[in-house]
């Protein structure tokens, strides 16, 4: 019988509180099905099996790691918030002669119970929406799957310690903290008398210097890569500015604005001002998390969407056609035409005369410091090692040299330029010099600019300034530079001499491309064999291989940043949900007294609510500005995913933000339910 | 003249499912002069809380009516209510009711701010005010700073700054000890000698005796009532004590 009236005092305490206990429970089980979800896809034999599945099972498992460190912190901030508002009861309790063994396995049996309906309705949820999960995300990384139903044990397994591991340290904290209260600080706990908040400048303009800080150097950080570093330190200067903006700051804003009498002795001003200096100091951090939660999501949203949806641009900029082979050489002088016509003879062969004609060219590629007409190629690799300053990036140069011929064959027209001369196209701004000097060869003379390129260059190659530069001397030219370069004694600052094929593969499928691609390969390699091929190596670049594996990133990337911003969303709409509930609580007393000093019923509800509105909103429009200062950082940071579309990026962006502001409202109308509930009953009562 | 005048007042409340009903005040009459100062007693349960909510038209009679100055309140609409309210009455309550989001003096201002004073005129009607009430140096305190006397002071200042023409307390004296008490009805004495109106509702004897005029409650009705006419403090409160025994010991004197 005693076992059994602990679980009813239990049962009966979660009953009586499912205010605070249901939307409690429902987020845990939310992210035991969010985790179960990813784990079962991380190990799924659908995604291994897929092309990319490799990448994928990464990334869904770097996105566990994220779900259970969240669910940790969140579940304790979320728990200790309902130990302060059931700290009464449990005072009660002692009072009424039940010792702290005896809460204890009250505790116990509530812990247990949270437990066992949060893991069990989250894997139930997680079984049901698994297939779901994984038809969307084969569909998002371009594979398929078949209709199969499948229970992983293994994840429900995992699902058990991991959550089991959190419960059993929520249990430990709450024990602890039973463990140190006395009955009367338990039953007093709830009305002790409140301070007035104090405006502390010091920790408000903190927060305002490391704030600006942060946005600076979001807005000033050159390369995502090498300022990982600074990024960070940014991020973190934003949750630490954030907090303190919100805790202090806000109260420091308030108390500023009771000095001016003018101003705040305004009916319309006068019990907003005030009270929401009490109100932002019982919820500063709350509304806080909620900004950086809002922040994460809306990042996270509006990058990985605009890295999923601005791909296939991506893709066809790193490869501008749907087949590239390249040989490689040592040295321009074992360049022959003849081995150029062999490899488009093959290129026709393999693709079945589909390919066309395939595009031919010749070239040499190195790159160089520019300055008034005259190119410094020596130090190129230190440039690039120093190179995160725009004013030097500005400078550096990507250079293809090409001979005429090339030129003449594709287009079909015939330039007459004399050694000496040549063509130049740029990538940028047209070239203004009269001539291209460039070291270790002699002065080149500039006949005339290109205003387009008889083939397509990849996008990468336009990130700094690239010139095409047609030779007709081009044998002698590429000679001197290979001997020049090569006398610097530096491995790095060798320029790369290929020859390359280009074709178009209209009308066939990704399957049909890729065996192209796989026949192509394999003829390369064996012609490898032979000793006697003038190259040193081949690449073979086929655009269906590239967007398999850059959807297979990007897609479940984006899945899981669809699948973390659920789980954030849902994390701060239980934080939105709490503080109307203990807001509610705070005023209702407050609305009894204003009513009989002589307020009309319209000015609390108008002076109330204008106060809830901008503690609500407030932690929305911040997150909006953190956004716009994260979005120089981010546009650079899908850059390094070889996604360039700034526009899409925008729109991604304010699309995000407007679909979760609807959101945000929309948990806000439900929640102010709860509130009004909560301030209509003390109306009743009195 | 009289300032407020009861007419067959009445109230009947009824259960949340309408299945019981109870009657709190029945045909309720009386009538206040200017410049009086009425105590109106009763036990608890008597109805006298229910009058004075009637009387701050805070609530709606089930019939009869309340004339404040020759105005029926329930004729006034909705949205004048509170207007009213907040510049013809002045309220203090047993539990104070100041709202400890405010200092003292914030709290006093607070139905100055709401018929939009200035805040020169504000202040300017605080200073005096202030000194007298004793509560000059505790303006910029909050209400959990001060002790409970203090805030039925600064309570007292709310009510009287906007120079109502009738001050209501609710068991002003109930939450306070006993040298607070004596404080605040002499107080209340003083504030009426310079003809301020008064309406005290209380079950306390010695709250009474201050009173220019004692009203019994019981059962909803007005029972009895008693004069001071030329009593000491101390003579009337023997009275109303003889009253009440004659009141609980069932008597039926009219």
């Amino acid at each position: 019988m005693k076992k059994g009236f602990y679980l009813r005092l239990a049962l009966d305490g979660m009953r009586k509180n499912k205010r605070l206990y249901l939307p409690y429970l429902l987020t845990c089980g939310g992210m035991v099905m969010m985790f179960y979800i990813l784990y079962s896809l991380a190990y799924s034999p659908v995604v291994r099996d897929m092309r990319g599945g490799d990448t994928m099972a990464v990334v869904l498992l770097l996105g566990t790691v994220v779900i259970t460190v969240f669910a940790l912190l969140f579940m304790l901030y979320t728990n200790s918030f309902l130990a302060r508002r059931r700290n009464r009861e449990f005072g009660l309790y002692n009072v009424l002669g039940m010792n702290k063994r005896n809460l204890s396995r009250i505790l116990a049996w509530e812990t247990l119970l949270s437990a066992l309906i949060s893991i069990l309705g989250g894997l139930a949820g997680g079984l049901l929406f698994s297939k779901l999960a994984e038809l969307f995300l084969t569909k998002m990384a371009g594979g398929s799957t078949g209709f199969s139903f499948t229970v992983a044990p293994r994840s429900i397994a995992a699902a058990f310690l991991f959550f089991g591991a959190i419960f059993a340290l929520l249990l430990l904290v709450s024990l602890t903290r039973v463990g140190v209260l006395r009955p009367l600080d338990l039953l007093k706990s709830e009305a002790a008398g409140e301070k007035p908040p104090k405006a502390n400048w010091v920790l408000a303009l903190v927060g305002l210097g490391l704030l600006g800080g942060a946005y600076y150097l979001a807005v000033t950080i050159e390369s995502p890569l090498t300022a990982l570093f600074i990024f960070f330190a940014a991020v973190l200067m934003v949750i630490v500015a954030t907090y303190l903006l919100f805790i202090a700051g806000s109260v420091t804003l308030c108390r500023l604005l009771q000095k001016n009498k003018k101003y705040y002795y305004k009916s319309a001003h006068f019990v907003s001002v005030s009270s929401m200096a009490f109100r932002m100091k019982r919820n500063g951090a709350g509304l806080a998390s909620i900004c950086i939660l809002a922040t994460m999501v809306l990042v996270m949203l509006s990058s990985t969407s605009c890295l999923y949806f601005g791909g296939e641009n991506a893709i066809r900029g790193m490869a501008p056609y749907d087949m590239t082979a390249a040989l490689r050489y040592d040295g321009p002088e074992k360049c022959s035409e003849q081995t150029l016509a062999e490899l488009a003879d093959l290129a026709e062969a393999v693709s079945g005369g589909r390919a066309g004609d395939p595009i031919t060219i010749t070239d040499m590629v190195f790159g160089g410091y520019f300055e008034n007409g005259s190119l410094d190629i020596a130090g190129y690799s230190r440039f690039l090692e120093v190179s995160s300053s725009p004013s030097v990036l500005e400078h550096i140069r990507g250079v293809y040299l090409l001979p005429l011929r090339d030129l003449d064959r594709l287009t079909g027209e015939s330039h007459a330029l004399e050694p000496g001369q040549a063509l130049i196209w740029s990538s940028g701004d047209a070239y203004k010099y009269d001539t291209l000097l460039i070291q270790g060869c002699a002065p080149i003379q500039v006949a005339g600019t290109l205003k387009e390129l008889p083939f397509r260059l990849t996008t990468e190659e336009t990130l700094v300034t690239t010139y095409c530069v047609f030779i007709p001397d081009w044998e002698e030219r590429a000679g001197e530079l290979q001997a020049f370069l090569e006398s610097l004694g530096d491995e790095m600052a060798l320029p790369d001499t290929e020859q390359a094929c280009f074709f178009d593969l209209p009308g066939l499928g990704e399957e049909e491309q890729l065996r192209i691609a796989g026949e192509l390969r394999q003829a390369l390699l064996d012609r490898m064999d032979h000793d006697d091929r003038a190259w040193t190596g081949f690449t073979t670049t086929a655009r269906a291989d590239l967007r398999s594996s850059f959807f297979s990133m990007n897609g479940s990337l984006f899945f899981l940043g669809i699948i973390l911003s659920i789980v954030f969303i849902a994390a701060a709409a239980l934080i939105i949900y709490y503080k109307q509930l203990s807001e509610g609580y705070e005023d209702q007393r407050r609305f009894g007294i204003m009513q009989k000093v002589g307020m009309t019923a319209g000015e609390i509800k108008s002076a109330v609510d204008s106060q809830v509105l901008t503690v609500f909103f407030a932690p929305l429009l911040m997150s909006g500005l953190h956004l716009s200062f994260a979005f120089p950082f981010v546009k650079k940071l899908i850059r390094l995913f070889g996604v360039t579309n700034t526009p899409l990026l925008i729109l991604t962006s304010v699309l995000c933000f407007l679909i979760f502001g609807a959101f945000y409202v929309f948990v806000y109308r439900r929640t102010a339910r709860a509130y009004i509930a909560i301030v209509s009953e003390g109306e009743e009562r009195r | 003249m009289s300032i407020l005048e009861v007419h067959d007042l009445r109230k009947v409340y009824t259960s949340r499912f309408g299945t019981q009903q109870v009657e709190a005040l029945r045909r309720v009459n009386f009538s206040v002069e200017k410049g009086e100062y009425v105590a109106i007693m009763g036990e608890s349960g008597s109805g006298k809380t229910t009058l004075l909510n009637l009387l701050a038209a805070l609530d709606k009679p089930t019939g009869g009516k309340v004339l404040l100055d020759g105005v029926d309140l329930s004729t006034l609409p909705e949205k004048d209510v509170a207007a009213f309210r907040r510049d013809q009455l002045g309220f203090v309550f047993q539990e104070f009711n100041l709202l400890d989001t405010f200092t003292l003096e914030d709290n006093i201002y607070l139905p100055l701010v709401l018929a939009g004073k200035s805040p020169r005129e504000m202040a300017g009607r605080l200073e005096p005010l202030a000194k007298w009430l004793g509560i000059d140096g505790l303006l910029k305190k909050y209400p959990y700073e001060v002790s409970g006397g203090q805030k039925q002071r600064a309570a007292a200042a709310r009510a009287l700054i906007t120079e109502p023409k009738l001050l209501l307390a609710d068991e002003p004296t109930g939450a306070l000890d006993s040298r607070s008490t004596d404080e605040l009805l002499s107080l209340f004495a003083q504030v009426n000698r310079h003809g301020q109106t008064i309406v005290m509702v209380t079950h306390s004897v010695k709250a009474a005796s201050h009173a220019t005029r004692v009203l019994f409650i019981r059962d909803g009705e007005v029972f009895h009532q008693l004069y001071r006419g030329r009593d000491t403090n101390e003579q009337l409160y023997q009275k109303i004590s003889d009253t009440l025994t004659v009141l609980a010991t069932g008597g039926e004197a009219r």
